[in-house]
């Protein structure tokens, strides 16, 4: 087909919004824009070069009326195709909107445009003492734009959070050209969250507000060596299970220290893998007793060598090697594939272990490099892509380890997103009802699917694995609700969702439907006190939920709230839990049940809904059961910034105990309509919200 | 070499002599369609390509150039390359930042040398040719410019595209900023002086001048600073009575040519060694001396010639990192008040070419003291290149104006460099943007700075050259 018609004419239209020396449609063009860092590979038509954030709308709006798929790209370092144009159409190339609107410490906030890139705005930031946490390995290059793509995370989100707990606020051209201001402290359904991580198919952020904290006083790093990943690992179970919460955690086995010429360490022969530790703080007396403390860890758990680093020279030559890890890999081989498994914290030392296996049976060389705080490990296969028989093994071997992190209860992808690569083994992540839903929330927001098509959601299910014989196990109180739901729907009652009634009041009669009780979801589904998270039935009473997490010497660290769990989610009584919740049980209104996010503690694959439902009013679904972050009794207080969530303000959302539900102050917009048509096509629930 | 079938330019290599056979990296000898293949496109080189961060163009970035090479080669983006190729400094910057070292510009180059097949650019080769066979006839142009010049006829030359039909265009936009040109060589000055000749005592000596083409055609004030230093700080030496290194001819020429120059030169040390010993070839161009520490990559294919050629490379210094800073005590005061607020640009060479940084900054340090300030992105190219400010005077411009901004951004005085090409863009820039600071190469700065006090007040004829121009 002529490229002018795959253009569907939208030629001259984007000359005239994007000028005329900024629209490229030559062969090298076309060519140095059909890769990324990932493997795969297609053309686009045409490449635009946007030079204001406001002329993104008007070329966005342009190219939906023509049906002209289109994608936006910054430094293209993204390791899952995300950027690569699947359908052809238009990239709009933003790394020319690089500017940071404003900086401001008092308020903790700075507002930037999309192509910033990372370690500029550190720069820009330590100037004023202060630092944005997201801290990806290639921070030097990626821009903040990616990131937000991406849900981008790197070693400190550890403590601080991934990039999605750092956005407070977007302003977004959706797929359809329409700007939206969104921010995590809008009443409703929680849209930064959902547009977080969404790799470029449901709009392109052209503003966004982060999160900014001041530097740390103090920062102590120590680096320690242990004989194999499986003894680094325990000391790191210690470590989390104690309560501290470094700033980073970080380990790399003996091939990726080789690689990264020993990152300026003594190793000695028996060395299998080495542990970053660094803390940071206002106190340097705390930070010693807490480093002492894993210094103790670490040798229960066999460590070789304790050191910590003398000076802030040390420390950089030891983060050089930690970040050029991967690239010093790409001396030994033309290509890196790097995987991004993310499992339950306690299962690191065995998936690692899967992983060598894996990798040995396949006859591949690898580093492996963890996050190892966050249970997020990055196998760093090295190979040649032109040697093709080569490369299809590490495409098994990688397909592999992603069914061995599913099977540890993990997930594809801690940080690095789906884009086409991983696009597979959503299929064994997820059922059809959850892929479903996914496509739903897509179409939404992009009836003509031509916003970066074709990425995150998997096109067919025919590698789609075969559901596991028995559902999962549920209480009776849920299966009960369930099947009324399953009933309510067939015959078109409306429902109105009610746990004890703390805050959400309705109101009554015919319009508000009938009551959908739902204070009988109230058990606990497991406490994982090794991986710090516990499960819930939505409706046991958050005073239950703390006496039961008390009893085995854990806590939430959040504010003490009444209700319940399911209530304090759907209301966002409390802003901070959008941080604190890893996985939502969700039924939709005609009783087919949603599993959304997991519990890993990074995990970006798929839409974070899990996010989105946080504020929901339970109009979207009714939440089963709920995943959420715990810490060990007593720290949550003591340190606040030990749990991204606390740091955000209590006061900020409005609270409103027995009010009526237009008193939150919540009026639907068009995307928060189509949204709800997404989950309840039918108004079934909570109707008078989207009355 | 490789086990991978390639196409296209791979006919190119069967003719051999036009290309280079393979390269040297820092991962070992590579095909040139090995060493391409090693960009992974993990894309940590971007941000430090000045053209991609002055235009945001992937195929303009030296990710989009490998990429682009690569496609060539494997036939799958025939012609398409040739903007990228045309717009690359040959910085380097990209390979200092990449952790597998791929030499970006090397592959540009064969990348260019491929594009252009068996008939390279006229101008250059002819140039290249002239000074090979006609090395009088040459000089004899150059002066015949310079005294049009002098008397006057500067437009005229220009008009005449007198400068340009020697290949030299850059002169032409320089006309007005350089120095006056010179109508006594710096290699004829030198020649003429008895302490660096070889004599007949075939006494050991610790160097030997290489001058470079700027140096000996256009600023010979530099060359004759950086003798003054040598023998200041090193003892004796001698004059190296080279040729040009080649290093125009491997980049805008035959790269046969650039083997012919290497050959001679090689040659000639091995004569110098023999009477005189193991010197150093000290030379005061970054982009030569960084050129001439690759001239084993030249022979790769000529085993007779490719030992000599690394001899040779292993014996050559950079001015700038062969004055010792260690050497270095605080400069008089007049002379510093004289220089101002001083700052170091790194040229493209030395940095990224040849990892030299701290030395010039630690002596300059010791030097100056406080009136020594860094440069913002020291290490961006300044747009000169060679004859890039001729060929890509736009892109040149923009990244001209970013390297005045930063010079501005500083208020330095005086910005010390070690490319004469940097001299020339620099001065021409900051005369446009910010006229009260001067660049001066790095060796004319130290040696006035290291001038003994009492010679202070009586300049020599050979220390005329000042940091500032008398004020008009």
């Amino acid at each position: 087909m002529f490229r002018k018609d795959r253009l569907g004419g939208t030629l001259e239209g984007l000359k005239r919004i994007a000028g005329e020396d900024n629209v490229f449609t030559g062969e090298a063009d076309i060519l140095a824009y059909s890769y990324d860092a990932g493997s795969a590979r297609a053309r686009p038509d045409a490449v635009v070069r946007v030079d204001a954030a406001d002329k993104v709308a008007p070329l966005v709006k342009l190219l939906y009326g023509a049906g002209v798929p289109f994608l936006p790209r910054l430094a293209g370092t993204n390791l899952s195709g995300g950027t690569i144009p699947l359908k052809g159409g238009v990239i709009l190339n933003l790394s020319s909107l690089n500017k940071i609107r404003s900086i401001d410490t008092a308020a903790g906030v700075a507002v930037v445009e999309p192509g910033v890139v990372n370690l500029k705005l550190q720069e820009e930031l330590a100037k004023a003492g202060f630092f944005y946490p997201p801290d990806p390995a290639s921070q030097k290059v990626c821009t903040i734009g990616g990131n937000i793509g991406e849900n981008a995370g790197g070693p400190l989100c550890l403590k601080y959070g991934v990039t999605a707990d750092n956005v407070l606020g977007l302003t977004v051209v959706t797929p359809q050209g329409e700007t939206l201001e969104i921010s995590t402290d809008d009443p409703g359904p929680d849209l930064p969250g959902l547009f977080t991580g969404s790799e470029g198919t449901l709009g392109i952020a052209i503003y966004a507000r982060l999160r900014i904290l001041p530097l740390p006083k103090n920062i102590i790093t120590a680096v320690c060596s242990f004989a194999s990943v499986d003894d680094a690992m325990k000391a790191v179970a210690a470590t989390i299970a104690s309560g501290i919460v470094p700033r980073a955690l970080e380990a790399m086995d003996r091939v990726s220290l080789d690689a990264a010429g020993g990152g300026g360490l003594e190793l000695s022969d028996r060395t299998g893998a080495v542990l970053i530790i660094e803390l940071d703080g206002n106190s340097r007396r705390d930070l010693e007793k807490e480093m002492a403390e894993i210094r103790a860890f670490a040798a229960a758990a066999g460590s070789l060598d304790f050191r910590e680093t003398a000076d802030n020279a040390e420390r950089e030559v030891l983060w050089a090697a930690r970040k050029g890890a991967y690239p010093a890999l790409a001396r030994l081989a033309p290509n890196v594939m790097v995987e991004d498994g993310a499992v339950p914290r306690p299962k690191l030392p065995r998936a690692a272990a899967e992983v060598r296996r894996i990798l040995s049976d396949y006859k591949l060389t690898a580093g492996l490099l963890f996050h190892a705080g966050d249970g997020n490990l990055h196998p760093n296969v090295i190979y040649d892509e032109r040697d093709i028989e080569e490369t299809r093994r590490v495409r098994k071997a990688g397909h592999e380890i992603l069914r061995a992190c599913i099977d540890l209860g993990g997930t594809i992808s801690g940080e690095h997103g789906v884009g086409v690569e991983k696009r597979l083994a959503m299929n064994w992540l997820y059922d059809r009802a959850e892929l479903e839903l996914f496509s739903r929330v897509k179409e939404a927001l992009d009836p003509k699917d031509l916003a970066n098509p074709d990425k995150i959601i998997p096109v067919s299910d025919r590698h789609a694995r075969r559901k596991d014989a028995a559902p999962a196990a549920r209480s009776a109180a849920a299966s009960a609700l369930i099947t009324e739901l399953k009933y309510r729907a067939a015959h078109g009652i409306k429902s109105r969702v009610k746990g004890l009634g703390t805050r959400l009041a309705s109101p009554g009669g015919e319009a508000a439907g009938r009551d959908l009780d739902v204070s009988g979801l109230k058990s606990v589904v497991e406490i994982y006190g090794d991986n710090l998270t516990a499960t819930f039935e939505a409706g046991i009473p958050l005073r239950t939920l703390r006496s039961e997490l008390k009893a085995v010497g854990l806590e939430v660290p959040m504010p003490k709230l009444d209700g319940t769990l399911g209530g304090l989610i759907a209301t966002k009584a409390w802003a901070g839990i959008r941080d604190l919740l890893l996985g939502l049980e969700l039924a939709l209104p005609d009783g087919t049940v949603c599993r959304l996010g997991g519990k890993s503690v990074k995990n970006v694959a798929g839409y974070d809904l899990t996010r989105l439902l946080c504020g929901s009013l339970g109009a979207y679904g009714v939440i089963l059961s709920a995943t959420i972050r715990l810490c060990p009794a007593g720290t949550g207080r003591h340190s606040p910034q030990s749990v991204p969530g606390a740091l955000r303000p209590a006061g900020k959302s409005p609270r409103f105990p027995h009010a009526e539900s237009r008193a939150t102050g919540f009026v639907p917009s068009d995307i928060h309509r189509r949204l709800k048509k997404a989950f309840d096509p039918e108004n079934l629930l909570n109707p008078w919200i989207y009355g | 070499m490789s086990k991978y079938e390639v196409n296209e330019m791979y006919d190119a290599h069967a003719e051999g002599e036009l290309h280079l056979p393979s390269l040297l990296t820092h991962l070992g000898e590579r095909s040139l369609y090995d060493a391409v293949s090693q960009c992974s496109r993990c894309g940590y080189c971007e941000t430090v390509c000045p053209t991609y961060m002055l235009t945001g163009r992937e195929p303009i970035s030296a990710r989009g150039r490998n990429q682009l090479v690569r496609m060539t080669m494997e036939g799958k983006a025939r012609g398409a390359a040739s903007e990228s190729l045309d717009t690359c400094l040959l910085c380097g910057a990209c390979s200092e930042a990449c952790f597998a070292k791929v030499p970006t510009a090397d592959i540009v180059l064969e990348g260019r040398r491929a594009a252009l097949g068996p008939a390279p650019r006229l101008i250059p080769v002819l140039l290249s040719r002239l000074m090979l066979d006609r090395p009088g006839l040459f000089g004899f142009l150059l002066k015949l410019g310079a005294l049009a010049r002098r008397t006057g006829l500067p437009r005229l030359a220009g008009k005449l595209g007198f400068f340009r039909m020697l290949g030299l265009g850059p002169l032409e936009k320089a006309e007005l900023e350089a120095p006056s040109m010179p109508l006594t060589f710096l290699s004829e000055k030198l020649a003429a002086d008895p302490e660096l000749s070889a004599g007949t005592d075939d006494e050991p000596r610790a160097w030997a001048y290489f001058a470079p083409c700027g140096p000996n055609y256009l600023f010979t004030g530099v060359g004759e600073a950086t003798v003054a230093l040598l023998k200041r700080f090193l003892g004796r030496g001698v004059f190296f009575h080279n040729s040009c290194c080649g290093l125009l001819a491997y980049n805008y020429g035959d790269i046969r040519h650039a083997r012919d120059f290497a050959r001679r030169n090689i040659e000639k040390y091995e004569a110098l060694r023999e009477r005189l010993g193991g010197v150093k070839i000290v030379g005061d161009c970054s982009s030569c001396t960084a050129f001439m520490k690759t001239y084993e990559q030249l022979f790769t294919a000529e085993p007779e010639w490719r030992p000599r050629a690394a001899a040779f490379a292993a014996a050559v210094r950079d001015a700038i990192e062969a004055i010792p800073p260690s050497a270095m005590t605080h400069a008089p005061k007049e002379t510093l008040a004289e220089a101002g607020r001083i700052t170091y640009h790194d040229s493209c060479r030395a940095c990224h070419g040849q990892g030299i940084r701290t030395e010039p900054r630690e002596a300059l340090k010791t030097l100056a003291g406080k009136r020594f300030t860094e440069l913002p992105e020291s290490d961006w190219c300044c747009g000169g290149a060679g004859a890039y400010s001729f060929t890509q005077p736009e892109m040149s411009d923009k990244i001209l104006r970013r390297k005045t901004a930063n010079i501005a951004s500083v208020r330095a005085d005086t910005v010390a460099v070690g490319a004469t090409s940097c001299l020339l863009q620099i001065n021409a820039g900051l005369k446009r943007d910010y006229p009260s600071a001067r660049a001066v190469h790095y060796t004319q700065l130290v040696e006035k700075l290291t001038r003994p006090v009492a010679e202070l007040r009586a300049p020599t004829a050979g220390n005329a050259a000042l940091i500032r121009p008398p004020a008009k």
